[in-house]
């Protein structure tokens, strides 16, 4: 069963030349013609993901990436073409940064916990849980302003796999945490795999993609450039960046 | 366009949420300590002694003028908290909105719990004053007063929708809104008795939502009396209005607010 279909997915960004963004710049500018430069960071790209399966999307930094995660996780809107999500998604993005700084590890379990989709009482259930998965349960009293950013990062992670519900979608996982961390992500993700999760994952690492992908995409300025198995795709990339 | 853009998310646990980030909003307001929960409680008791202090210096031989006033300061209070927290709540909680797909109302309604407590705090501490000095209003005095508190609500609730989204676009929304709300303050018959203006204008200052909310409240708590039923269905029309408005611009403006950040 195909859980992800996206056919022709566009997304460009103006960015006006000279930026309006207050009432008063766009009174006062109200008759002049707005000029703004195009940056089309998807173009048609369409691809398919079976349940169960774990894709790999790889590019360089700025061929869209990110971009087109957060359009299968609906946090942005594709311009156009279409996409079929047909299970519920759980997205890992960005989770290192700006969380509530002031509030301690426990609110933020919580915040971020039901934002992603735990109920109130999942969210307080697995609250040893999770802090034992970052390893952080000493400090599970400090404000987040204290963490050093691999902890806020770890602790992030462990919110995210304890909510996933069916497809996982992860930015820049693995890249985290210290190795002891790395191998119980990677151990987790295995877990989740083999229960039968659809995973969707970014990476730069040629080692995770290899290993960890059934198939994978190579973005290239916002297209997709090859299409293949993980290991093919990591050699091409690699190919890539060396011929740069 | 792009045809059926919206991925299936998790079901949100939307009750659990709001209670998280009402909670969560609480605590680093007042730092979680028992100390902070008092002093939230205290702060509007405390503001209702202080000004009913220096107005029975001030207006010690017009005692109606001085409850009417403390009535109107604290509604307009609220006006004004909750529409400026409201305005930047999707701003300032912009790091859930990058991450994770919900309900992004649930953030703005959230903003407004502050001001709510506040509210609540002052409505009790006025009822209790009213009975002290022997002039409780009854029942259904109370329950209409009750009635204007949550059409209020409706209302804010409508400006804080459309403002929120409406700030990410334009960023000097806040300072508009700041200057809108001063000059707010004295379009409402706050410190002056409507009386004081013809007649005829009066429709005009009605037009202002915080006004009738104001001076109905005055009705039932301080002249025991009750607006006509007419009035009463203007109102509830006005503060379904304004929400449905409020809850229309939301709709249309929201989806991208992640892009607008």
């Amino acid at each position: 069963m195909t859980v992800i279909e996206v056919r022709q997915l566009a997304k460009s960004f103006l960015i006006p030349s000279a930026k309006r963004e207050t009432l008063r710049e766009h009174a006062l500018h109200f008759f002049r013609r707005r000029s703004f430069e195009r940056l089309d960071v998807l173009r048609s790209v369409s691809f398919e993901v079976a349940a169960g399966e774990t894709i790999g999307i790889m590019g360089r930094n700025g061929s869209g990436k990110s971009t087109l995660l957060k359009i299968l996780c609906g946090i942005y809107r594709p311009d156009s073409g279409s996409l079929h999500v047909r299970a519920p998604i759980t997205p890992i993005l960005e989770l290192g940064l700006g969380w509530n700084p002031e509030l301690d590890g426990v609110d933020n379990v919580m915040l971020i916990g039901t934002a992603m989709g735990m109920s109130l009482r999942q969210a307080r259930e697995s609250l040893d849980e999770i802090l034992a998965f970052a390893g952080l349960e000493r400090f599970a009293g400090m404000p987040l302003k204290h963490y050093s950013s691999g902890m806020a990062a770890r602790l992030a992670y462990s919110v995210a796999f304890k909510a996933v519900r069916d497809i996982l979608v992860l930015d820049e996982i693995f890249a985290v945490g210290d190795q002891a961390f790395r191998a119980r992500c990677e151990a987790k993700y295995r877990e989740l795999s083999a229960r039968g999760h659809t995973v969707v994952l970014v990476s730069h690492d040629l080692r995770i993609v290899s290993t960890f992908c059934d198939r994978a995409l190579l973005l290239d300025c916002g297209t997709i450039a090859t299409v293949g198995s993980g290991e093919e795709v990591a050699e091409e990339y690699r190919r890539r960046l060396s011929a740069v | 366009m792009s045809e059926a853009a919206t991925p299936m998310v998790s079901r949100i646990d939307v009750r659990g949420m709001l209670w998280t980030l009402v909670r969560t909003d609480f605590k680093s307001r007042y730092h979680g300590t028992l100390g902070g929960f008092v002093w939230a409680l205290l702060k509007p008791a405390l503001m209702f002694v202080v000004l009913m202090s220096v107005f029975s210096l001030i207006f010690a031989s017009t005692p109606h003028y001085r409850l009417n006033l403390i009535v109107g300061l604290f509604l307009w209070d609220f006006f004004g908290e909750s529409t400026r927290t409201g305005l930047t709540s999707l701003q300032v909680k912009g790091f859930l909105l990058t991450k994770a797909r919900f309900p992004s109302w649930i953030l703005v309604v959230a903003s407004l719990s502050n001001a709510c407590i506040t509210l609540s705090v002052f409505a009790v501490t006025f009822l209790v004053y009213l009975a002290a000095i022997g002039r409780a209003p009854g029942a259904a005095g109370v329950a209409f007063f009750l009635l204007y508190l949550a059409l209020f609500f409706l209302i804010v609730a409508g400006f804080s929708l459309a403002s929120s989204v409406l700030f990410l676009r334009y960023r000097d929304l806040n300072q508009v809104w700041e200057v809108v709300t001063q000059a707010g303050f004295f379009i409402a018959p706050i410190i002056y008795p409507l009386d004081i203006i013809p007649e005829r204008y009066h429709i005009y200052l009605y037009l202002w939502p915080p006004t009738p909310v104001i001076q109905f409240s005055r009705t039932v708590l301080v002249d025991g009396g009750f607006p006509t039923l007419k009035a009463h269905v203007l109102l509830v029309v006005a503060a379904a209005a304004v929400f449905a408005a409020g809850a229309a611009i939301f709709r249309a403006y929201s989806s991208d607010a992640a892009e607008n950040l």
